[in-house]
């Protein structure tokens, strides 16, 4: 399949390693030029540190749900850096990479990372209608059970690619069948 | 119908106006002892006042900034001091108004483009380290007693994000309000407390009618307007009533509601898309 992407140029958050790596390397593989900055770009891919998953109670929940909440700030920087350049081109692709959590609430670990995943999912509800007519685009992909960083990125890119511009403010849940939510 | 409230002890935040009002009256009302908090002394002090009367002995008010947690623990902590452990906490916290030169201008009201990031931890800290720091300060209470019930008013854009208005603060962050109670439900479950969610956002409120006012003004045309074009999409075709919203909060903290837990409830006269 052609992603249609060739030529595009994306921004991905910790492209040095791990999940960033991978989501820029499947990119590149698709002709897509990384950047080291959102300025100008068609693409945007942010992610939230993959520390170990955070619980809502005890000693040190109020800390940890504060530091993830830097991904969020971070995030909107990034979205909005890049923004301008999508709208005036009109074509841009903003990712976000969250928690399975957010949609199966019922398990107990990294539960600050639904939280996270939650907030952007309601932000990509307020992009895709002040932006989609700009044919900006806003998904985010949850990750859960087993998925490994290539799964996850192959679901970026799809997300990215000129075929998925139909999607915007929706979530894909790449988890291996493990979740237990329905809609 | 007996609730079974009659000496429970609860804590209702944003206590002084409106919606947090209402639900700590509903509480006197079905014989629980309640701390209100706010921010301003003096609309607080009036509140407890009007409330006292209805229960003598069973109404305090603590001036306090819930976004702060050290805030919370002490509101919490002069709770049990006067009334005993708290059972009942009730999160009502608005979010930050950006300009607040602006009489009612809405919170967190601009558009993705036009919104500083930065005003994203404004608005976390409003929102969601008050609904955290409260429930983190009841919980021990109410696991030693194996009962509790903590509520958030929360907004009905927590699961349908009101895209029509230029909100972007809430639309993104109370659906992490909600989503971080329906976890604290799951990991309370076998301890006797719940925790549920209400949205609105369409209730009758000095708050809303100053909202309303300002959007009038903001699209030069009238309240009556504003309001009608509000109405019109409820299909009920009216506003709530802060005792509306009370109403079902006296429900979800009684015994009888015991097994009704990490639920978000639209208080919002149908208005509500989501199945």
């Amino acid at each position: 399949m052609d992603l249609g992407i060739t030529g595009r140029s994306a921004y991905v958050v910790g492209r040095d390693s791990g999940l960033g790596r991978a989501c820029a390397g499947v990119l590149a593989a698709e002709g897509v030029t990384l950047a080291d900055s959102p300025v100008g770009c068609d693409i945007v891919v942010s992610h939230g540190d993959r520390r170990s998953p955070g619980a809502l109670l005890g000693p040190d929940a109020l800390g940890d749900l504060t530091a993830a909440w830097d991904a969020v700030v971070r995030t909107v920087e990034d979205y909005r850096t890049g923004l301008p350049g999508m709208v005036s081109r009109r074509w841009g692709r903003l990712v976000w990479i969250g928690s399975a959590r957010a949609r199966a609430m019922d398990a107990d670990d990294d539960e600050i990372g639904a939280v996270v995943s939650l907030a952007m999912m309601g932000l990509h509800k307020v992009v895709t209608a002040e932006e989609g007519a700009h044919a900006v685009t806003a998904n985010a992909v949850l990750r859960g059970g087993s998925a490994t960083d290539e799964d996850v990125a192959h679901t970026v890119a799809f997300l990215c690619s000129t075929g998925a511009g139909y999607l915007s403010g929706v979530t894909l849940t790449v988890d291996g069948g493990a979740g237990s939510a329905m809609f | 119908m007996d609730y079974g409230l009659a000496g429970r002890v609860a804590v209702v935040s944003g206590g002084s106006r409106g919606i947090g009002r209402a639900i700590a009256a509903a509480l006197v009302r079905e014989g629980a002892s309640v701390v209100v908090t706010a921010r301003t002394p003096a609309s607080l002090d009036e509140t407890a006042a009007a409330l006292g009367a209805l229960a003598p002995g069973r109404v305090e008010a603590v001036p306090a900034d819930m976004t702060d947690p050290e805030q919370v623990r002490r509101v919490v902590d002069v709770a049990r001091e006067w009334f005993g452990p708290v059972g009942i906490a009730v999160s009502n916290v608005i979010g930050h108004v950006i300009d607040a030169g602006k009489e009612g201008s809405g919170p967190g009201a601009g558009t993705f483009a036009s919104m500083p990031a930065g005003e994203y931890r404004r608005e976390f800290d409003h929102l969601l380290v008050a609904a955290w720091a409260l429930a983190d300060a009841v919980i021990p209470d109410m696991r030693d007693q194996r009962w509790g019930r903590i509520c958030n008013i929360g907004s009905g854009v927590a699961r349908e994000p009101a895209t029509h208005l230029p909100h972007v603060l809430p639309n993104a962050v109370r659906p992490a309000v909600a989503g971080m109670y329906r976890m604290l439900a799951a990991r309370l479950r076998d301890d006797g407390i719940t925790v549920n969610n209400l949205l609105t956002g369409s209730i009758l409120t000095e708050r809303n009618r100053a909202y309303w006012r300002w959007l009038a003004e903001d699209r030069g045309s009238t309240v009556e307007e504003v309001t009608a074009g509000f109405t019109a999409g409820i299909p009920l075709r009216r506003f709530g009533e802060p005792e509306e919203m009370a109403a079902v909060v006296a429900f979800l903290c009684s015994r009888q509601a015991g097994r009704i837990t990490g639920q978000s409830i639209p208080v919002v006269g149908g208005g509500s898309a989501h199945l």
